[in-house]
């Protein structure tokens, strides 16, 4: 069913590529767990697209985070890029805030069954050197260290695609393969994790975080492939004038770094999992946005990037407020 | 003064807690629950789980250049009478303790020759990173682990490289094999175990002569130097190579070899600390200039310093040292799959075009 869908995937873009100004797309890495964002305006390089559960790479944030500093002309034409469901939600967010206009865009919506997270396979096959890796129905096939691994699809998907209520684009301009069925269709399985952690008493979540963030190495991956953190050079938690936070790694500084993060994704973070897919120290920073994401829902009723036209409410004012 | 002891693999705690009380110690050690979850080099505890299966996530350069340290501390101090006139009073004390690093790799180790270049052997002498360096040793590992990522013999090294190392670790069936390969570091070894019965010598002996004839990797960075400076100004090939960089810090903090640092002084009122913290090339910050001018605006130079820096830079004010290890960190961490020995590799390839 994949290569179906990657034929199909190849002969739409064939189709498009003329029209457009570049293609983002996923293409196979040195690493057989994970793909690499690929930028296509040869069409000799369509057949290198790939798409399934290996294309973990948010690419909507490509479209604010551009390559090259170039200024757009009035009359550019489109670029097409690949999104899975979440994806597709950053980029309704990114249209929301105008950071792009929807006709600069030809989306390629991919319905997603989710996503492999390489961690969950080491734990299962080890660290040991994966020569290849290909997906048989529900299970994932490993060939590491000589050995065949099978292990089910469903244990080694990414936190946040268990929890996935829209694995199909929102907004799309041509749809590549069947539409795929949600995992969750309720707030108490996408929020399970959430909870599992308010469950616990004041002083366990404080230990858990302050154990969690003190791996943090402030590397900025998170917000550097965080599609909405569109502050880019401007973050205050570089700016030497004015100065925020010092250059310090203690919890302290980590601390105000991340809830910063969190803090400017309120009713924007659209729950794309790439801040925790991406952090090298495996600190589940999404927990953070996930929080926050859930009390914007229980209050206001929000669910970002779900609505083109929609107003994220910590955008707007609304003076009959009821709920806060 | 012992010269090679057996450690059994039940006894390495009970050994290393011993080592200890002799020096400050250093190990590999996971920094998380987790079987596979990162890792790291961390002041030895007594029960810490010491991660000797794989190389670390973090490298060991911490030991020597810290994330963070102080330089000096200051503080203005007012007179009493006349407000306007002030004192600075610095204090710059600094203290290097006899260490050991148990469980490093030949490629972190190999690493540190590019720091020495820079911070020791002149013309400026960086007394901070000078003074840690000659109080540290280091136990290296012959690697058996090496995965696909891995590509130190491209670069100078080798697996059970053991160059710059005061003590070589060799992983038997049923232990560790500690042997001193420097004077200096016998005395550490007095009283924590036995010489190794023959089979076990004549296994270890045969790891390291198997270990050694691998060669990892297959990079080839002859000419790489000269063929970067004809890349230099085309847009195109960077734009192909680098465009999915997230100009993000994970592969310079990774890197065993990645020194660049920054300095900041942090003050409240009269008081403060000047700080050194590692800085990275990938980040606008780096290059931005008091005027606001920044020569390095996209992550398409930046990631090319990155590339020119270790493969063309170094190399040429070295005498051919290169500014790589072959670990692979940067490309198992990258979070969009670079891989720099692609990169690195096509420089040479119709540098015409």
């Amino acid at each position: 069913m994949l290569e179906t869908d990657r034929i199909q995937l190849h002969k739409l873009v064939e189709e498009a590529l003329p029209e457009l100004d570049m293609m983002i797309g996923w293409t196979e890495s040195c690493d057989p767990l994970q793909t690499t964002p690929v930028f296509i305006r040869d069409a000799k390089l369509i057949s290198k697209l790939t798409l399934g559960p290996f294309c973990s790479q948010n690419l909507a944030g490509y479209l604010v985070k551009p390559p090259a500093l170039e200024s757009v002309p009035k009359d550019a034409k489109p670029i097409g890029i690949c999104v899975k469901g979440c994806d597709s939600r950053s980029l309704v967010a990114l249209i929301q805030e105008k950071f792009i206009s929807r006709d600069r865009v030809r989306i390629f919506g991919i319905p997603c069954r989710g996503t492999i997270d390489w961690r969950k396979v080491a734990q299962r096959v080890g660290l040991s050197d994966v020569k290849s890796a290909t997906v048989e129905d529900d299970f994932l096939v490993i060939d590491a260290s000589g050995t065949t691994h099978r292990i089910g699809l469903e244990d080694v998907l990414a936190r946040k695609c268990l929890g996935c209520r829209y694995p199909n684009p929102i907004i799309q301009d041509v749809l590549v393969g069947q539409v795929a069925t949600p995992r969750s269709s309720s707030l108490e399985t996408t929020y399970r994790d959430v909870d599992a952690l308010d469950n616990k008493p004041i002083e366990e979540r404080l230990a858990f975080w302050q154990s969690e963030l003190d791996r943090c190495i402030r590397c900025y991956a998170c917000r550097n492939a965080c599609p909405l953190c569109v502050c880019q050079d401007k973050c205050i938690a570089e700016t030497r004038e004015p100065r925020w936070l010092t250059q310090r790694v203690g919890l302290p500084e980590k601390f105000l770094f991340h809830f910063i993060h969190a803090m400017h994704l309120a009713g924007r973070c659209t729950g794309c999992g790439e801040c925790e897919r991406v952090c090298p120290m495996d600190i589940p920073v999404t927990l953070i946005k996930e929080k926050l994401n859930k009390i914007m829902e229980e209050m206001l009723g929000y669910s970002a990037g779900l609505d083109p036209d929609g107003v994220p409410p910590l955008l707007t004012f609304n003076p009959g407020e009821t709920e806060i | 003064m012992a010269v090679k002891i057996f450690i059994a693999t039940d006894r390495l705690d009970s050994v290393l807690e011993k080592l200890s009380t002799k020096i400050d110690l250093w190990i590999p050690a996971l920094l998380k629950d987790d079987k596979s979850g990162p890792t790291g080099f961390v002041p030895y505890e007594p029960g810490k789980a010491v991660a000797f299966d794989r190389q670390t996530t973090m490298s060991l350069k911490k030991v020597l250049l810290p994330q963070v340290e102080t330089l000096l501390r200051f503080e203005y101090r007012k007179e009493p009478e006349g407000a306007i006139n002030s004192t600075l009073a610095v204090e710059d004390r600094r203290e290097a303790r006899p260490t050991l690093v148990f469980g490093a790799r030949p490629c972190d180790v190999r690493a540190l020759t590019t720091l020495d270049r820079v911070f020791s052997n002149g013309p400026y002498v960086d007394p901070y990173y000078t003074e840690r360096r000659k109080n540290t040793l280091f136990a290296t590992l012959v690697c058996r682990q090496t995965d696909a990522k891995c590509f130190c013999s491209s670069v100078g090294g080798g697996p059970a490289d053991m160059e710059g190392s005061h003590l070589r670790i060799v992983r038997t069936d049923d232990g560790y094999i500690v042997e001193a390969l420097t004077k200096e570091a016998q005395s550490l070894l007095d009283n924590l175990g036995d010489a190794p019965d023959a089979s076990r010598e004549k296994q270890a002996a045969e790891i390291v002569e198997e270990v050694s004839r691998r060669r990892v990797g297959d990079l080839d960075t002859e000419g790489s130097a000269e063929a970067f400076r004809k890349r230099f100004e085309q847009t195109d090939y960077w734009v192909q190579m680098v465009s999915q960089c997230l100009s993000c810090g994970v592969c310079t903090y990774v890197c065993p070899t990645c020194y660049c640092f920054s300095i900041t002084d942090e003050a409240e009122n009269l008081k403060g600390e000047r700080l050194r913290s590692w800085d990275s090339c990938m980040f606008y910050h780096y290059t931005l200039e008091a005027s606001g001018h920044n020569p390095r605006p996209t992550k398409l130079e930046r990631y090319r310093n990155r590339v020119g820096h270790k493969f063309s830079y170094i190399p040429e004010r070295y005498e051919g040292l290169l500014g790589c290890c072959g670990c692979g960190r940067c490309i198992r961490s990258c979070p969009v799959s670079i891989d720099i020995r692609q990169v690195v590799g096509h420089l040479k390839e119709n540098t015409n075009e």
